[in-house]
């Protein structure tokens, strides 16, 4: 069967254009999505967990779901301070019931949002988002701007959806009216096709932007020979393209997140987008990863009125990056149980909060077995959103899009489980 | 020799991510890409093994030469090898430093380790059970 118009659950592009091809409840052929994509829609009926797992000894032994809700809802009920973390790769849906047992439990819920665009969120807070839809880019940036990130490897799509490959609607050709220039600490595939590459020294981004706002206040006087790596020749040149521009839009990654600085290195950039629109328009879109995690952070704010690491042991929602982050807390061994939920810290974790999380009862829900498995107590595999799931996602413009459901391979969903768990949860605290 | 050590994604690890119990997840998240002069200075060939020591740990990979990565600085994709000699400290911002560690690495015939052995080092137990 040919399913059109589905959505790629992978990154924050959400390409919604796929057409899946199924038969015998077995994804055969994807087309339109890329390398990323496609591997995630052809790999991820095959290699699922058959059962929930549970640590038995030394070993694991499978068990029922009954089991395995009744024991994550145990565990959570005994901790002090449980910490729930992920959130990223799941429907917004189990998003909202994990909030009400945050709070209901008292504990900490925190997305992978702190460990990839958590700073550029903080940075929001101080300064704001001068931000758009992807659509305005597609159809009106003349100049496009890649900061610290790659979107060749990391949103391959990006590019032939949205920006420098992309028909515009109010541009005569796109593709030759559309200027495209790269920063990086390394020259990245993207680099190497962008009209302009400034290659900055690691480390060296907040002096490269500061040294731009100058310039772009006509302040180029102030601006030593060459900037963390950077000449000034450059520097003008490219500061003369981003004033010149009709409509500017400044992407940025992790690159600038996790580098030194962090949510300074933001604040920056968007304090030079707002310097460019005293003379032009220019937006700021920060590229996020996984496919919800934007998600993530829209459903903690409608509820709780903040973004990530929210934490409830005061029986109010408190804030405090830095403190109430996933990686904080696991650093500072504080959480006593661990839920974590379509992410995986084993991966992406440093090791020292692997180490406590080895030690403390965690259970994990995802559909496949990752570098989190080991380290966890009991694993709960569900149906992958957008695929035998239907579910909401946003985009990493912040548009809701809803993902449909091609196959049936007869797994809960995260809402279902979520949801089982917190209904025991709520006997026990709320009969 | 010292070198800062830079974390972030490709479009192997990526691919991989669903899979991460794969070998091509492991090849794609354990090699270290590095300046082909600073290879020189450590006298080792594309394909050999590095021996990489931070601030919380060591671990063994496999290097690859890129002329895209300046000196002094080692590229390591994200993923559970990258994170083997990263520390919890976020200087009050939640964000571990993944890409401003300084690490020390030297030439090692050591194994490069497989993610479940990476992962009982830590204190886990591994399922070892393909599907
Ligand atoms: S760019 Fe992102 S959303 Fe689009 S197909 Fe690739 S992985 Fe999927």
């Amino acid at each position: 069967m040919i399913h059109r118009d589905m959505v790629c659950p992978f990154c924050g592009c959400l390409c919604d254009d796929l057409v899946v091809e199924t038969e015998d409840g077995q994804v055969v052929q994807v087309d339109n999505a890329c390398t990323l994509g496609s591997n995630k829609m052809m790999g991820a009926w095959q290699h699922r967990l058959k059962s929930p797992v549970m640590r038995d000894g030394g070993g694991w032994r499978d068990t029922t779901y009954e089991e395995a809700c009744e024991y994550a809802a145990g565990v959570l009920l005994d901790a002090d301070r449980p910490l729930m973390y992920g959130w990223s790769s799941t429907q917004g849906e189990a998003q909202g019931i994990g909030v009400s047992m945050a709070e209901l439990l008292g504990g900490v819920i925190d997305s992978t949002t702190s460990v990839c665009h958590g700073p550029s969120i903080l940075a929001i807070q101080e300064v704001g988002h001068p931000g758009c839809t992807l659509g305005q880019v597609k159809n009106r940036a003349d100049l496009v701007i890649y900061w610290a990130c790659n979107p060749t490897e990391a949103h391959p799509r990006h590019m032939s959806r949205y920006t420098t490959y992309a028909d515009g609607f109010f541009m005569e050709n796109a593709f030759r009216d559309r200027k495209l220039i790269v920063v990086d600490v390394r020259k990245s595939d993207t680099a190497s096709i962008a009209d302009e590459f400034m290659q900055v020294k690691p480390g060296g981004d907040y002096a490269v932007l500061s040294a731009l706002r100058a310039i772009v206040r006509g302040r180029a006087d102030v601006v030593p020979k060459t900037v963390a790596g950077v000449t000034k020749e450059q520097l003008v040149r490219v500061a003369a393209l981003c004033k010149e521009a009709r409509f500017g839009a400044l992407f940025f990654g992790v690159g600038l997140t996790m580098a030194p600085g962090k949510y300074k290195n933001v604040r920056n950039a968007i304090e030079l987008v707002d310097e460019l629109n005293r003379h032009t328009k220019w937006t700021l879109t920060p590229l996020r990863g996984h496919y919800n995690v934007y998600g993530s952070n829209e459903v903690f704010t409608w509820m709780t009125g903040y973004p990530y690491a929210v934490d409830f042991s005061r029986q109010i929602a408190f804030y405090n990056p830095g403190e109430t982050t996933a990686v904080d807390i696991l650093a500072r061994q504080e959480c006593d149980a661990c839920l974590i939920v379509a992410s995986d810290p084993g991966a992406h974790f440093p090791k020292q909060c692997l180490e406590h999380l080895a030690e403390i009862p965690t259970v994990l829900i995802d559909p496949m077995q990752t570098a989190t498995t080991p380290l966890c107590r009991c694993q709960i595999p569900t149906a992958v959103t957008g695929m035998d799931a239907s579910g909401t996602a946003y985009r990493m413009d912040g548009v809701p899009i809803h993902l449909k459901k091609f196959l049936d391979l007869g797994y809960p969903t995260d809402t279902e489980i979520i949801g089982r768990i917190f209904k025991q949860v709520k006997e026990v605290k709320h009969p | 020799m010292r070198f800062v050590f830079n974390t972030g994604r490709t479009a192997a690890q990526g691919a991989g991510l669903e899979r991460k119990t794969s070998e091509e997840y492991q090849k794609a998240t354990s090699v270290a890409r590095m300046n082909p002069v600073d290879m020189m200075d450590l006298e080792i060939e594309d394909g050999e093994r590095l021996r990489v020591s931070g601030p919380a740990g060591t671990v063994v990979l496999r290097v690859e030469a890129n002329d895209g990565i300046p000196r002094g600085t080692v590229f390591v994709p994200l993923g559970p090898y990258a994170n083997a000699v990263l520390d919890g400290e976020t200087h009050g911002t939640g964000m571990p430093d993944y890409k401003s560690v300084s690490v020390e690495i030297e030439p090692t015939d050591d194994p490069v380790p497989t993610i479940p052995a990476l992962m009982e080092g830590i204190g886990g137990v591994a399922l070892r059970r393909e599907e």
